[in-house]
């Protein structure tokens, strides 16, 4: 405790009361942090502010540095000391050097604004460590805090492990007091975690067996449902049909199993709800994008409207699919590369195709070729939809594609306006024409 | 009696036909009403559940992971749909598919700058800055589960793993062996040379050129032609740890 300074003038250290053992004796809500053997405590200044601290071992805790020397110590003279963190006013950063490599680790830290103490490590541990905790320690100010004890138990948690070494009192017997009422809680705490956790995995588990009867279930009835044909005669009975088939859909749905939309079924009723209103929504995305969205931006927006409530992407496929069975202006569709897209019904290939030769053929295009990003300008679409157009348009024959360093460049297909049978005739007319005006430009 | 032929036995036939329909249908309609009492106690049965534990599954990332893991092995999807009964009761519909727009959004923000490509870690590192007012957590697994379902959309969300690391696909560019061979290799430093492409894995310079050219055309990679030694390297940003993207909020 807090007795008289024996180490230097200005009383830097304090006593540190010691058990018989040897181990130092902790205060209320103190915990131990870290410890290191065989360390020196310097003094930086000249002529020294106290008495070198040799060879002895360092404990941090929450409130302070114990020094207590080795029991091999010869010099019995001694007294463990410690030095309150509160007095502790800066942490110097530890700047790796040559010359640091090959000296002994050391911290250094100043105290009371004035004294400069360097930890000299001349043993084996774990240096860096020990700064963080000293950092973290001096940073926690758990002196400040001796009121809140609980706050203390977590901010210094780390002491779950070294605690058992603190709860030994003046005597050597444990102190069942202030420690032990934090050790109980923690413990509290961890069980009734655990147990809470218990009852949910049993929970858990009773409700996927009943979930897998559900399964089996469901699948018996959809075998049964989906693939009967409609074996009756008059009308009422297929609706009959449509209308448990339906039924069936939902149900799977609820549950959680995802079943293709067949030629017979019409999907579950929300699909075919939510079908028809993203139908609705979708018109203002597409004029805005010119004509086609891929379905994943369409994800985004969609789900960004609705705000909660949102659907889910296999939710929005399905309804997707589902357009061609009803009477919308608006379809799904598909490219090689695996991007899906909706598109106006009436934006028909022939139309985007017009447009990018139109595109190719200006005199500036026939010269530099069009890449996508110009395209998407020009066009006024997506850039990823671009690249599957002039990619489509390629396949087509419009366009030839040129790989350079500055990129994938897409020209007008000359190929087909050679003449066969004179194949070096370099026309004058067409756009054959049109091309050597714009590139022989470049040779004037 | 001998079986007549004629309108009498067709006759007969067809009263046989209809008789064994309607049982059929009876049949039917008890399985049904069977099936609709089966889900009515699942229902409640889940419905309890969610009472109990719809928090667990919110905060508990390990017991949410546990928990998707055995609606896989049931057979059962609790992200399928909107009005399933788990997104509906359970709420964790919404949280999958909100955290699979942001996914989204974060990709499309860093596109420009990676091509399309995004370390795992990076995208979780993106949407927790996001997320910071919500009070749960997102681990990585519950980053998979969410890109998985956004894999139907088909615009090429994929994770890949690639030496240690796992790399976010958001473009539709299929990565060939060679490809991700590269990518591998330029984890150690973030970049690679023609040279040191060739030296590690013993390939000739023109398979090399080409990979790394189609590479910058999709703008995975990005070139530097200024290193002191003359060297031509080549920059992955997706699994180079080096950059890192300052986003704002739209």
């Amino acid at each position: 405790m807090a007795g008289e300074s024996t180490i230097g003038p200005d009383g830097l250290f304090h006593n540190a009361e010691v058990t018989t053992s040897g181990r130092p004796v902790l205060r209320r809500n103190e915990v131990e942090c870290f410890l290191l053997s065989s360390v020196d405590l310097d003094s930086e200044d000249d002529p020294p502010r106290f008495a070198s601290l040799r060879s002895g071992n360092l404990i941090l805790t929450t409130h302070r540095l114990i020094w207590i020397p080795s029991s091999s110590q010869s010099n019995a003279s001694l007294p463990p000391s410690s030095l309150p963190l509160a007095s502790v006013t800066h942490i110097f950063s530890h700047k790796k050097s040559i010359k640091s490599m090959f000296h002994s680790p050391r911290i250094r830290f100043q105290v009371d604004s004035v004294v400069v103490v360097t930890i000299v490590f001349r043993g084996k541990g774990d240096f860096d460590g020990f700064l963080t905790k000293f950092w973290e320690c001096w940073r926690g100010r758990a002196w400040e805090e001796d009121e809140k004890r609980e706050s203390e138990a977590s901010g210094s948690g780390t002491g779950a492990g070294t605690v058992a070494q603190g709860l030994y009192g003046n005597d050597g017997t444990v102190r069942m007091v202030g420690l032990a009422g934090i050790l109980r809680k923690e413990q509290e705490q961890w069980e009734s975690t655990d147990k809470s956790l218990q009852d949910a995995f049993q929970d858990l588990n009773a409700l996927m067996s009943k979930a897998k009867e559900m399964v089996s279930l469901a699948e018996k009835m959809r075998q049964k449902l989906l693939s009967a044909p409609s074996s009756s005669q008059n009308g009422s009975g297929d609706d009959e049909e449509m209308g448990s088939k339906e039924e069936m859909q939902q149900w799977m749905l609820s549950v959680g199993i995802i079943s293709p939309v067949t030629k017979e079924s019409a999907g579950a009723l929300y699909h075919q709800e939510l079908s028809r209103q993203l139908a609705d929504f979708v018109r203002i995305p597409l004029e805005q994008a010119g004509g086609m969205i891929s379905l994943t931006d369409m994800y985004y927006h969609f789900n960004r409207a609705r705000g909660t409530e949102l659907i889910s992407p296999d939710d929005l496929w399905q309804a997707c699919t589902l357009w061609e069975k009803f009477d919308v202006p608006v379809m799904l569709r598909k490219f090689d590369s695996g991007v899906k897209v909706i598109q106006n019904k009436s934006h028909s290939d022939e139309e985007v195709m017009s447009r990018i030769r139109t595109l190719v053929t200006k005199t500036e295009t026939l010269r530099t070729g069009v890449t996508a990003s110009d395209a998407a300008l020009t066009l006024k679409i997506a850039p990823a939809m671009a690249k599957e157009h002039l990619l489509s348009a390629e396949t087509k024959g419009l366009l030839c594609r040129d790989m350079s360093p500055d990129g994938l460049r897409f020209y007008f297909n000359l190929f087909h306006e050679f003449d066969l049978t004179n194949l070096h005739f370099v026309k004058d007319f067409g756009t054959y024409g049109e091309w050597v005006k714009a590139t022989t430009l470049l040779s004037v | 009696m001998r079986r007549r032929p004629g309108i009498g036995g067709l006759q007969k036939a067809a009263a046989a036909r209809d008789q064994y329909r309607l049982l059929g249908e009876n049949v039917a309609k008890l399985r049904t009403d069977m099936m609709k009492e089966q889900l009515a106690t699942f229902k409640s049965q889940l419905e309890e559940f969610a009472r109990k534990h719809k928090n667990d599954i919110r905060k508990n990332p390990a017991f949410r992971a546990q928990f998707h893991e055995m609606c896989a092995k049931v057979g059962v999807d609790p992200l399928a749909s909107n009005k399933g009964f788990w997104a509906e009761l359970l709420g964790i519909g919404d949280f999958y598919y909100e955290l699979g727009v942001q996914i989204i959004e974060v990709c499309m923000l860093t596109r420009s700058l990676n091509g399309g490509l995004i370390s795992l870690q990076e995208l979780c590192s993106h949407l927790r800055q996001r997320r910071k007012k919500d009070r749960e957590a997102v681990t990585e697994d519950d980053c998979l589960r969410a890109i998985s379902k956004l894999k139907v959309l088909g615009s090429g969300f994929e994770v890949i793993t690639i030496g240690k690391k796992k790399l976010v696909r958001s473009v539709p560019t299929e990565l060939n062996k060679d490809h991700n061979q590269i990518l591998e290799l330029a984890q150690g430093q973030g970049f690679v040379t023609v040279e040191e492409v060739q030296r590690r894995l013993s390939w000739t310079s023109g398979r090399v050129i080409d990979a790394l050219e189609t590479l910058l055309e999709e703008g995975l990679a990005m070139i530097d032609n200024g290193s002191k030694d003359g060297k031509c390297q080549y920059w992955f940003p997706c699994v180079s740890s080096v950059y890192s993207f300052v986003g704002s909020d739209t």
